[in-house]
């Protein structure tokens, strides 16, 4: 799971052989190389936000509808703490 | 970075824009407060729910496609060639500025070792994206669902104004190019787009019940709380200073970018690398911003509502050219920007029953198309960028051109189509009795039982 384990090796780790001198290996993130997977579950997380909190919203505005309380009604329900 | 002089300059850059992301929030923070103090009681929780949940929604996109949008847009596709890439094909990797970096599976999408600006610009860009939807939220406050809502935020955030900012606010944009287009601070890319969208979907929307009368004389819905309106538009001034900032590079050595053989000119730069400084955008800032306060309590016959709003648009309106103005032509374009939103925004109401609820149409839509328009002319035969002979002057005919385009191409049209998508799908609007009782009913009603219930309990 680490991308590293040793700080001065992976400072000193030539990741391009072509390049002068050293450059260092930049990512240290977990599971490197799995990004397109990460992408993907977040995807699938935002898409499943939509459809649950529209699907939630839109049924509680039904039974609001259905109660039909008119304009006045909020001032009732004004709390006094 | 080996080098100490090298390696100041990035971490310099990098903390500049960090600093300008932290100074941002405070537009959000402001529209937040505005919004809900335009709002009334009943629905204020949802109000500010519904401004709160743009912040994750948009960021998420942008994350995923809105940051790649920008980088890979530039040359239309089709329009113009690429300097970097000599093609006018979708940019998609390879040289400097290039795509690559903006894909959300590459590695410097991360925290990475070799790279300390993506991240940092990356969210600069973000908060101009929350921005963009933000505007388009207060307009819509009362009557939308929060589910059509993110979509539109969506749309608008991570979608239209980073196209018009690939096209209009990069140093490879084809409308800089062929247009001779400048939008230094984003009157047209962030504003006169917004603005656009969001009278795109009040057309479609509606306006609120009660708003005009059976003989449809509009109605004033004033603000529930005009403190907090107006600490809202503080907190929006303040973060300003943070937009301001994050739209200039900090530090950039000229010389060698323009191919100047042996000259080396170390400068502040705007988003097309031409050179301005941090101090001379400063003095254009609040110049701007006094001639729209001055102009909107004029206007207004001292309406708080409209003072305020009114030094929002005279910096929105400055704003394209503020990276060259003289402070006093800064001034006298923002009074005029502020004029001619608050006579417009009362004549299309009227004239095509549009309910702006916190006037967003006309203090970013139309201030930002009258400072685009008004920039074509105060900046006429400026270079539009220091790139060479591909890139046309900054010209009249080129930002009316490029107005349209923000105002009505990429704002009002796509604000409309998505709206009437949404309504089509019956999921734009909140139905009339959700609307007369609030939209924060349930939530009130569960409080009262709270109070009664805790009121009346022993122990």
């Amino acid at each position: 799971m680490a991308t590293l384990t040793n700080w001065v090796e992976h400072l000193t780790t030539d990741t391009d052989p072509a390049t002068d001198g050293i450059q260092v290996a930049g990512e240290v993130y977990p599971m490197v190389g799995t990004e397109g997977w990460l992408l993907l579950i977040g995807v699938i997380f935002w898409l499943a936000f939509h459809f649950a909190t529209g699907a939630g919203e839109a049924e509680e505005q039904r039974k609001l509808t259905k109660k039909s309380p008119g304009s006045n009604a909020h001032k009732n329900n004004i709390p006094e703490w | 970075m080996t080098d100490g002089l090298d390696a100041l300059t990035v971490i310099f850059t990098e903390f500049y824009y960090w600093i300008t992301v932290v100074l941002m929030f405070l537009i959000h923070v402001g529209f937040c407060m505005y919004e809900v103090g335009a709002s009334r009681y009943k629905h204020h929780q949802h109000t500010l729910m519904k401004n709160t949940l743009l912040i994750p929604l948009v960021t998420v996109t942008w994350f995923f496609f809105g940051w790649w949008i920008y980088w890979a847009f530039p040359t239309g596709p089709g329009i113009a060639p690429s300097i970097m890439t000599e093609s006018s094909g979708l940019i998609l990797g390879g040289g400097f500025g290039a795509n690559d970096v903006a894909n959300p599976m590459s590695s410097v999408m991360a925290i990475n070792l070799n790279d300390h600006i993506n991240g940092v610009f990356w969210a600069a860009f973000l908060l101009f994206s929350w921005t963009a939807a933000s505007i388009v939220s207060g307009a819509l406050i009362e009557r939308i669902t929060t589910f059509a809502f993110g979509i539109l935020a969506i749309a608008i955030g991570s979608v239209f104004w980073t196209i018009d900012a690939a096209w209009g606010w990069h140093f490879d944009g084809w409308m800089v190019k062929l247009l001779g287009y400048h939008d230094a601070y984003a009157s047209g890319v962030i504003h006169a787009c917004a603005g656009g969208f969001a009278l795109g979907v009040l057309a479609v929307l509606g306006a609120r019940i009660g708003k005009f009368s059976s003989s449809g004389e509009p109605r004033n819905i004033g603000p529930r709380n005009p403190w907090l309106v107006c600490v809202g538009l503080f907190c929006i001034y303040t973060g300003f200073w943070g937009f301001y900032a994050a739209c200039n590079i900090p530090i950039f050595d000229l010389g060698p970018e323009y191919g100047m053989e042996g000259v080396t000119f170390f400068t502040a730069t705007n988003i097309y690398i031409t050179p301005t400084t941090l101090s001379g955008i400063t003095l254009n800032f609040i110049m701007s911003l006094a001639g729209g306060l001055l102009a909107g309590y004029w206007v207004s016959k001292g309406d708080p509502f409209w003072t305020y709003s009114g030094g929002l648009a005279g910096i929105i309106t400055a704003s394209a050219g503020n990276d060259l103005y003289h402070p006093i032509q800064s001034m006298l374009i923002g009074a005029f920007g502020v004029w001619v939103a608050y006579k417009m925004h009362y004549w299309v109401e009227r004239k095509f029953k549009i309910d702006d609820a916190v006037g967003a149409v006309a203090v970013h839509g139309y201030a930002g198309v009258v400072g685009l328009i008004v920039c074509g002319f105060v900046l006429w035969g400026y270079p539009s960028s220091g790139y060479g002979d591909a890139y046309a002057a900054i010209n009249p005919m080129g930002m009316i051109i490029g107005a349209i385009i923000m105002f009505g191409v990429l704002g009002f049209l796509p604000g409309y189509i998505i709206a009437k998508i949404l309504h089509a799908a019956g999921k734009l609007r909140i139905s009339r009795e959700v609307e007369l009782a609030g939209l924060d009913y349930n939530i009130m009603e569960s409080a009262k039982k709270d109070e009664k219930a805790v009121s009346s309990a022993s122990r």
